[in-house]
């Protein structure tokens, strides 16, 4: 008897044991609106009696550890809540801005989840999946985003807000974050921005006697210091090069040809003219076909070059030109130990445009643009959209971070000065912050040196993003057609003309764009398209197809 | 003698009429309804962990399908995400006939290479558990993440083999189709080696099961052990040949190196609209009948066939019976002969020499 009570208990642990993996965990906003047939559409998750707008009434509040005075909204909520933000940010420094809106907001709790870039899709997805979505993300692929619409319009909040007004003007002019929506539907705002940037190692030119160029200068000024700044056989036995290359500058040029281009691949806010795009990518090709451009690292050329399999041009002291990302000065070319370690005199320069006239005044350039926004079930979305701002564009949350860059002794996991691991560039105009964020970037600098920033960060706001982080469709284009037939590669190793793909590419890329948009703001999704603009992206759709 | 038989044959239908009638007795259904409540936890996890999931994945293969924080949204597609896969997605079908040919050539030298390695460590050496460690340490250490690290590292090759070498000349002899598979065995050697940690445990359990008896009475016969080795050890081993065989394709088919599960996780949590959770489980489904085809295919390839010996007893078997059967034909022939020719000779019909010869 003993023996058989024992054995049924065992069972039913099994049974139970088995089952328990089966519950809902909870802890979701929302319930599952699982629909089928396709004409169902998700309705927003609510503003729990919020506010819909930014009044922009605020009181000073000053927090312990800071002087500055924070603007405390008066339309908040008094409530106890609590916002999840998942991001895939500099965690260290989203941790501590966590901690600061906190403090201006008692009652709020932020609870801050962070995902490395590389599994971070699969991981909100999965989140989502199981009703636990964040109240607010940051995403870069807007086509994820788009298409699970993890988006809440918060255009109420973004169009009231003041502190809007003073952002970088492509913002609004380019319509990043907005999607080129006709009735203005914000669902994004730039969180991380990193402007387009050339640099210079001007000890190169020096020794190269060459002259060093203005913030002025065009295109085709650089291209041809390229030429001249390669010299493969020079008198210490190690070829220069012009330019040693990170980011291709057939994206370059495909933004500072014309100023009517507001997205890559000459994307301007309804069609792609990939025109202008091939004519950089065939420059480009033609630099790397003619031995103007140094070898990339871990191949043969490279250990032929330095002698070094792993070499970068960078520290070589024999590359002019660099079409480096923002980030790589702070946390490589201006960290004291190779500061120390190599004799480089690093420059930046914005990407100059192509015409003269644009190299005149303030001219688009590409920039590495990181969007957030608040998600569809988010209950407090007043609360959200400012803690967003906050985290992002905010002149309180950058007074903050500068506060942040400003000590050394806060680090990252590796121990490295925030300031040197990935500080981005603020995208907000105000006066107040630009002063404080020059003050902790050109630290240690002398006159010279932070008056060229001062130069180069006046001339890089007027900034345009990379295509998959703005444009529906853009991936899919991309997934689908340029990066499968490997375009980049055809024209690099010469076995095809640029030009050649440009009539299918924009059919192509039309022809994306147009059913991105049908089915991401469609009948079938956000259902925000008006009657003729879903006539014009079905005839577009058509008309590419 | 007809008449009994018929009798017998009635009595065993009745038995079987009153035997389904009859009622179990209590200990049986005891019996019974234990082994059911033992099972409950089974039938609840497969309901649970595998029907349903199933079930599920086969609803969202035939569906669009969107997972927003406000809940999933799906838009039925019926056969479409099967026919783009088939028709539109060039990887897939790329990536299948890969999987395929390096499934095919890495299988045999998994499995032959763990049958080499178990019957060393079978054998009477020093330090035989420690060996076994070794062999199966990989099997604990080197999984997900931490294969893919090793790899990237070039871990996953021999750096004595002249890979790039080996691959030329497999290539210079072979199409390309064949030659890659081929080479891709040769760079990642190690990798492959590594995944035999499971496989040579099994086949240490089977040769430990094998009668030692059977070796000395070779030996006493003359054997040699190449003789014992292909007469007793593989002729025993192999419904482990099998099981390790199909374990081998299960586990190289999950495997997260595996460019096609990276595939089908990549179109799960693609941004392009078209893909997602339903395009992932359609391409699951694909390869899943993909993966179950080569397994029946294996399967039947070395599936236990009787052994020659025993095929050879049976065949005398039925030929002595076959003769006995004539024999006693012959035997009933001449009986019936015999005393047809005695009732003839009886009426006076026939004297002794006019017996036809065709009588008999």
């Amino acid at each position: 008897m003993k023996k058989k009570l024992t054995a049924m208990l065992l069972a039913g642990l099994m049974t139970v044991g088995i089952l328990a993996g089966c519950g809902n965990s909870g802890g979701g906003s929302t319930g599952n609106t699982g629909s089928s047939g396709g004409g169902d559409t998700a309705s927003s998750g609510g503003n729990a009696g919020g506010a819909t707008s930014v009044t922009n009434d605020y009181e000073l509040v000053t927090v312990d550890g800071s002087s500055h005075q924070y603007k405390k909204y008066k339309d908040m909520t008094t409530e106890p809540i609590t916002l999840t933000y998942f991001h895939f940010d500099q965690d260290e420094i989203v941790q501590y801005l966590a901690k600061r809106f906190m403090q201006i907001y008692p009652n709020i709790t932020v609870n801050v989840q962070y995902e490395n870039v590389a599994t971070y899709n699969t991981t909100l997805s999965t989140l989502v999946s199981n009703n636990q979505a964040p109240d607010l993300i940051m995403h870069s692929d807007c086509d994820y985003a788009l298409s699970n619409m993890l988006l809440a319009d918060i255009s109420s909040y973004f169009n009231t807000d003041e502190e809007t007004k003073n952002l970088a003007d492509t913002i609004t002019a380019a319509g990043l974050g907005t999607y080129s929506l006709e009735g203005g539907m914000r669902y994004s705002v730039p969180v991380k921005f990193f402007p387009g940037v050339i640099f210079i190692d001007r000890n190169v030119l020096e020794t190269l006697n060459l002259k060093v160029p203005t913030q002025q200068w065009k295109w085709e000024d650089m291209i041809q210091l390229i030429k001249d700044a390669t010299v493969l056989n020079s008198p210490d036995g190690m070829a220069y090069y012009g330019l040693g290359y990170y980011n291709r500058l057939d994206s370059y040029y495909g933004i500072a040809a014309r100023q009517d281009i507001i997205g890559e691949f000459g994307f301007n806010g309804k069609v792609f003219d990939l025109s202008e795009w091939a004519v950089g990518e065939q420059e480009f090709s033609n630099l790397k076909l003619g031995g103007y451009i140094a070898p990339s690292t871990e191949t043969q050329a490279m250990e032929d070059w330095c002698g070094d399999w792993e070499g970068w041009a960078g520290n070589t002291g024999h590359a002019a030109i660099f079409s480096e990302a923002f980030w790589t000065f702070q946390n490589t070319w201006n960290t004291p130990a190779y500061k120390e370690a190599y004799n480089l005199d690093i420059v930046p320069y914005v990407i100059p445009a192509v015409s003269e006239a644009d190299a005149g005044a303030d001219h688009h350039s590409i920039a590495t643009i990181d969007y957030g926004g608040v998600t569809t079930s988010c209950k407090y979305q007043r609360e959200a959209y400012e803690l967003l701002k906050f985290m992002a564009f905010g002149v309180d949350g950058w007074y903050t971070r500068c506060e942040a860059y400003a000590d050394e002794s806060i680090v990252n996991a590796l121990g490295t000065a925030l300031k040197y691991d990935v500080m981005p560039v603020p995208i907000t105009k105000d006066e107040g912050v630009w002063d404080e964020y020059i003050k902790v970037f050109c630290a240690g600098m002398d006159d010279e040196h932070t008056g060229l920033w001062r130069d180069y960060f006046a001339s890089c706001m007027q900034p345009i993003s990379f295509g998959w982080t703005s444009i529906a469709g853009y991936w899919n284009f991309c997934d689908e057609y340029f990066n499968k037939i490997g375009i980049h590669d055809l024209v690099d190793n010469g076995t095809a003309q640029a030009a050649d793909y440009v009539e299918e590419a924009n059919r192509k890329a039309n022809y994306y764009h147009a059913q991105a948009m049908l089915d991401y703001f469609g009948p079938s999704a956000y259902n925000v398209l008006s009657e003729s603009e879903i006539a014009e992206y079905e005839k577009m759709k058509t008309d590419n197809q | 003698m007809a008449e009994t038989k018929k009798q017998t044959r009635a009595e065993k239908k009745a038995l079987k009429e009153r035997m389904k009638h009859l009622r179990s007795g209590k200990l049986e259904k005891r019996y019974a309804r234990t082994g059911f409540i033992f099972m409950i936890p089974w039938f609840i996890g497969a309901a649970v962990f595998l029907a349903y999931p199933l079930g599920s994945s086969f609803w969202y293969a035939l569906n669009n399908i969107r997972i927003t924080p406000l809940g999933r949204i799906f838009n039925f597609v019926g056969h479409g995400n099967f026919t783009q896969i088939l028709i539109q997605d060039p990887d897939f079908m790329v990536y299948l006939v890969d999987y395929l040919t390096s499934t095919i050539i890495s299988v045999p030298i998994i499995v032959v290479f763990a049958l080499l390695i178990a019957m060393m460590l079978n054998m009477k050496i020093k330090g035989k558990g420690f060996f076994r460690l070794i062999f199966f340490l990989p099997v604990i250490i080197v999984s997900g993440p931490i294969l893919g690290m090793l790899n990237s590292q070039g871990a996953g090759s021999v750096s004595a083999i002249d890979t790039a070498a080996l691959s030329g000349a497999i290539g210079s002899v072979l199409p390309e189709i064949i030659a890659k598979p081929i080479s891709d065995v040769f760079s990642n050697m190690i990798t492959t080696l590594w995944y035999s940690g499971v496989q040579i445990l099994i086949f240490l359990s089977g040769l430990q099961k094998i009668d030692k008896s059977m070796y000395e009475a070779a030996k006493i016969d003359g054997g040699s052990g190449w003789e014992c080795f292909w007469k007793i050890t593989l002729p025993n081993l192999r419904s482990m040949i099998l099981l390790n065989t199909i374990y081998t394709v299960v586990f190289i088919s999950n495997n997260s190196e595996n460019p096609i599960i990276g595939l089908i996780k990549d179109s799960m949590f693609s941004g392009t609209k078209e893909k997602g959770y339903g395009y992932a489980s359609a391409m699951a489904w694909l390869y899943s009948v993909v993966v179950l085809i080569l397994v029946g295919l294996f399967a039947l390839l070395l599936m236990t066939r009787k052994d020659q010996y025993e095929k050879q007893v049976k065949r005398a078997m039925k030929a002595r019976k076959r003769e006995t059967r004539n024999k006693k034909r012959i035997e009933r022939r001449n009986r019936r002969n015999a005393r047809r020719i005695e009732q003839q000779r009886a009426k006076g019909r026939i004297t002794s020499h006019t017996t036809k010869r065709d009588d008999y």
